[in-house]
């Protein structure tokens, strides 16, 4: 390993360390990745735009807003909440830019997996509680969403284990890194990459939000500093799935300079919520049936990644 | 007095117990505290037997309390870890869920508590005694009282058909596979002449070497037994019919603790009583495809219900199938890696009694809205949260619990089936394949999780719920959810404790030195795991950390709370308002029919007529019981017997009553015409 720092379990200052840069990268960063993703949005419609750090003025000016809520049900005052604090707690388990987790001492892939479902019951819960049916209609999609693409994310992390014989997010990122492209891991990425535009939630897989058919579905109801959480733990789980994505599954170059390793990271990450943002902006919402026939199928595919895996391709 | 004694009084306590309360069934209160007061006091003294077993090793009797010598059985009594392991789950739920009926049983108006608790604690009774008892012959004495028992208390509510037949489906099920058990004990039996678990693991020994194909056979039977009680598919086909229609005290019982028995006999014979052998690997791998039957089927299955209580029994198929799969892994993996097979072994223990404590809370959540709006109909319930918050937050628990969201105790257990069924697969692809299907169904669990917590809990209320008369279920009926709740929660925070207290339960099952040290598998760290057991560290879990992170993160989430609330943002509740107006209470609903529409679609079909949702009949066609006509005639002895003698009886004395004339005269005419023939009668006597 040629990291220094953070060392499983062995330095926990630098563990530390490491995480309030991963919470600032995914936090802070984050509604700059968005700002350009809507730039480029104008761009293809031939607009100007918002400014790039719009979504930063967004969030500043939701938080001021009046705080409406639909049901004097305590959950929902915690779910968004919630939502926001898990999304923030998946950001220690991730490898960004570094070779390693900052926690990756703590939990491995499946905790991730299960971190991030949590999110997404959160979400669910939110929009339950607030007693609207539009928001129903739209719980209902998100898990049913989550039913179809998370076991492409996990089949993918599998592969990657299988491969590292080891489900650390570290020891995988390693493995990778040394060992070159391989049959299994490349057809992983390609089925994780199908997937990440649903797992972010951009078109053609905005099905739960859907403004044109459910209003927004979960989201109808939140206003002010709720809909501020949930908007920004919506463009924190962009970062990190990407980030995710781009270290686990493309994790070079590799320099060992802990600031240049972010620097190229965020490069990184950059064209691949830009390639995100293209398909957003030229393709037509679909069918949740539709969608979901459309991940069945390439989870089935993708167990192909495993076959490969287990074989030592 | 020593261990024995606390252990056999506190078995004793309990049928004591149920003579009292057969006495007092009238007085509904004296009935229910003295029921309460009995398994209180066995709960605590089977947990102190318990602890002792864990520190002093395991207890037996010297002499056998009682002996039938000529069949070569007798009553010994002899428990080990795995043993004290299931009779502390067992007394706790009892515990929980006696507690639980005592207001809980008000809701059955008009039914006698006397079909009730006498049969609760017996029932207990027979759960303790199966997992207690080392001779087959008893323990088929125990697993048929606990079946009984068992079958009273699921047809409690017996003026309902339904109810009866569901009852009878479940009464033939465990019958047939008591019968299949019955028949390998005896074939065991034949060879030895004794009845003696010692005897029979001699047996099977003897059988493993001479004769293959009778090994099978005997294996075959006993699995169909266990496999019928632990209700994996296809032979629990009894447990989604008769949970919604028994009470729910008595049906987080039957999920909680009677069904993970089928478990305890699975792992008592096929691990501890199957020698070493190449069995183990074949039995392993159909013991894990009967699980992965259960998991897929029973999660799909509970994804498509709108009973609260049936979608709650499919999950328990679901979590059994779980659990098999982990038993059927540990297995086949035993010879070749005894490590992984340790780690299947352990997630397969580690996740009943995650199951057992979630369940048995999820029963009782359901009963709790059952108690309050009558009706187990998903669709006729919704925004109760904000009636019932203490409710509400059990359930939650319970439901984040079946889907293993961590830090709740079934993370763990997932995390290890998972690890052992990914990593182990490498060599066996088929366990390989069955980690994914494994993985898959955790997401569809947390999707009926949700719909229930959804449909009840959330959304808007139906119309027909007047909301202003629903209030929070009484405090005996809150207590032991929030005991459950705390153990859910509890169990998963320091999961390598109990995992170092589940080892020695999966020790006792395996000759000594069998399996690796605890420290080479899961680390010696104090607070996490670092789970090693293919070479080199798989796999990292740590929950104390996990919860210091949220804390933080919640923490940053406060400040911004706190940033909100600075600048000026105010919190205020109104009602929703779409559509253009505001609607009245039921008026729009998203229901739970509704919920994850195309996703059940892609499940559903039908054959030969029969309509299958998530993979399962939509209604089973419950077995009647017929009796043919001929045995009905014999049977029916009034009809035979009763009814000519009394016919025959009536004309006689009309005949008699016609010598009634009314007339003085003609009654004198009578007398003497006896007097006569009385004398006509002693002179023709011989005289002397």
């Amino acid at each position: 390993m040629s990291y220094s720092h953070c060392q499983r379990g062995k330095d926990m200052t630098s563990a530390i360390g490491i995480g309030i840069l991963n919470l600032f990268i995914a936090l802070g960063l984050s509604p700059l990745f968005e700002g350009v993703a809507r730039k480029l949005r104008a761009t293809v419609h031939s607009r100007i735009g918002p400014p790039v750090i719009q979504p930063y003025y967004d969030l500043l000016k939701l938080l001021g807003k009046e705080d409406i809520r639909s049901s004097s049900n305590y959950l929902a005052g915690l779910a968004p909440w919630a939502c926001f604090a898990v999304v923030a707690t998946a950001t220690l388990f991730v490898p960004i830019g570094t070779g390693e987790a900052p926690f990756g001492a703590f939990g491995d892939a499946i905790l991730f997996i299960y971190i991030i479902a949590l999110a997404a019951v959160a979400l669910i819960v939110t929009a339950a509680a607030s007693e609207n049916p539009f928001a129903l209609i739209g719980a209902s999609r998100e898990m049913m969403m989550h039913l179809a693409v998370e076991p492409v994310l996990a089949i993918a992390l599998i592969t990657a284990a299988i491969n590292a014989r080891s489900f650390g997010m570290g020891d995988m990122v390693n493995w990778y890194h040394f060992h070159g492209p391989s049959l299994s891991m490349i057809t992983a990425t390609i089925f994780l990459f199908l997937a990440l535009q649903a797992q972010v939630g951009k078109l053609p897989f905005d099905i739960p939000e859907a403004e044109q058919e459910v209003m927004g579905g979960v989201l109808i109801e939140q206003s002010g500093p709720q809909y501020a959480l949930l908007m920004w733990s919506m463009m924190t789980k962009q970062i990190i799935f990407v980030s995710l994505f781009c270290q686990i599954f493309i994790p070079w170059p590799r320099t060992g300079n802990l600031a240049w390793d972010i620097l190229i990271h965020l490069a990184k990450v950059l064209v691949v919520v830009l390639i995100i943002g293209l398909i957003d902006v030229v393709n037509p919402r679909l069918r949740i049936d539709q969608a979901i026939k459309y991940y069945l199928l390439l989870v089935f595919f993708s167990l192909g990644s495993i076959a490969f895996a287990v074989i030592g391709a | 007095m020593t261990t024995l004694w606390i252990l056999l009084c506190s078995l004793g306590i309990l049928a004591l117990g149920a003579g009292i309360a057969a006495i007092t069934y009238k007085q509904h209160k004296t009935c229910s505290w003295i029921s309460f007061a009995t398994v209180f006091a066995s709960t605590t003294g089977i947990i102190y037997c318990a602890a002792q077993v864990f520190i002093n090793g395991p207890i037996k009797t010297a002499q056998p309390l009682f002996s039938l010598p000529g069949i070569g059985a007798s009553l010994m009594i002899t428990v080990d870890a795995l043993s004290a392991l299931f009779l502390v789950i067992t007394s706790v739920i009892c515990f929980c869920s006696t507690l639980y009926s005592i207001h809980y049983m008000s809701y059955y108006k008009g039914e006698s508590l006397l079909r009730y608790y006498p049969f609760l604690l017996l029932f207990a009774l027979g759960m303790m005694g199966v997992v207690c008892v080392s001779d087959m012959l008893f323990f088929f004495v125990f697993w048929e009282f606990m079946t009984l028992t068992s079958y009273v208390l699921v047809i409690y509510e017996r003026n309902e058909e339904i109810n009866l037949r569901a009852g009878f489906l479940y009464f033939l099920l465990t019958h047939i596979g008591l019968l299949c058990m019955f028949v390998a004990a005896f074939l065991l039996y034949a060879r030895v002449g004794s009845f003696s678990f010692k005897e029979m693991q001699n047996a099977m020994g003897m059988l493993l070497t001479q004769n293959t194909a009778l090994l099978h056979l005997v294996l075959t039977l006993f699995f169909i037994g266990f496999a019928t009680k632990a209700a994996a598919l296809p032979f629990g086909a009894w447990l989604p019919e008769a949970h919604p229609v028994a009470p729910s005290s008595i049906s987080a019982i039957l999920s909680g603790v009677m069904i993970k028995m089928g478990v305890y006999g699975i792992l008592r014979v096929f691990v501890w009583m199957l020698p070493s052998s190449h069995a183990w690997y074949i039995w392993g791998g159909v013991i894990a495809i009967f699980g992965i039957i259960s998991m897929v089927i029973g999660s799909l299955a509970a994804l498509t219900q709108d009973d609260n209580k049936k979608l709650i029994a499919f999950s328990s198929i679901g979590q059994i199938g779980y659990i098999l799969l982990a038993v059927g892994m540990g297995m086949s993996f035993l010879r070749v890696a005894p490590p992984l097979a340790a780690v299947a072994f352990l997630a397969a223990l580690y996740h009943l009694v995650n199951d057992a404590a979630l369940k048995a809370l999820w029963f009782l959540n359901a009963g709790s809205i059952i108690y309050r709006i009558g009706t187990r109909d998903l669709n006729r319930m919704g925004g109760l949260g904000t009636l019932m918050p203490i409710t509400a937050t059990t359930g939650l628990i319970a439901c984040l619990s079946v889907a293993g969201i961590p830090p709740l105790s079934s993370f763990t257990s997932k995390w290890l089936i998972f690890q052992s069924s990914l990593i182990g697969g490498i060599d066996m692809p088929i366990y390989l394949v069955f980690g994914v299907a494994a993985f898959f169904m955790s997401v569809v669990t947390l999707a009926y999780a949700l719909k229930y917590m959804n449909a009840t809990f959330l959304g808007k209320s139906h119309g027909e719920i007047n909301r202003s008369l629903i209030t929070e279920v009484p405090i005996s009926m809150k207590i032991p959810q929030i005991i459950l709740a705390v153990i859910c929660l509890g169990l998963g925070v320091l999961p390598i404790m109990v995992l170092k207290v589940l080892y020695p339960a999966l020790n006792s099952l395996l000759p000594f030195g069998y399996l690796p040290r605890f420290t080479a598998l899961f680390g010696s760290g104090l607070t996490g795991i670092n789970l090693s057991f293919a070479g080199g560290i798989s796999g990292m879990w740590n929950p104390l950390w996990l919860i210091i992170a949220a804390g933080f993160c919640f923490g940053l989430g406060y400040l911004v709370f706190r940033f909100s609330s600075a600048g000026g943002s105010r919190v205020r509740v109104a009602e929703t308002w779409y559509g253009g107006r505001k609607h009245a209470a039921g008026e729009v609903r998203y229901t739970s029919l509704s919920f994850y529409v195309p996703f059940k679609q892609y499940f559903a079909f039908r054959v030969k007529g029969i309509d299958f949702e998530g993979l399962y009949p939509k209604t089973l066609h419950l077995p009647r019981m017929t009796i043919p006509q001929w045995l009905r005639a014999v049977l029916d002895i009034d009809h035979w017997l009763y009814y000519p003698f009394a016919s025959g009886f009536v004309r006689l004395s009309q005949w008699f009553s016609r010598v009634h004339v009314g007339i003085p005269q003609v009654y004198i005419l009578w007398i003497i015409i006896g007097v006569i023939a009385a004398i006509i009668v002693l002179f023709t006597l011989p005289a002397g």
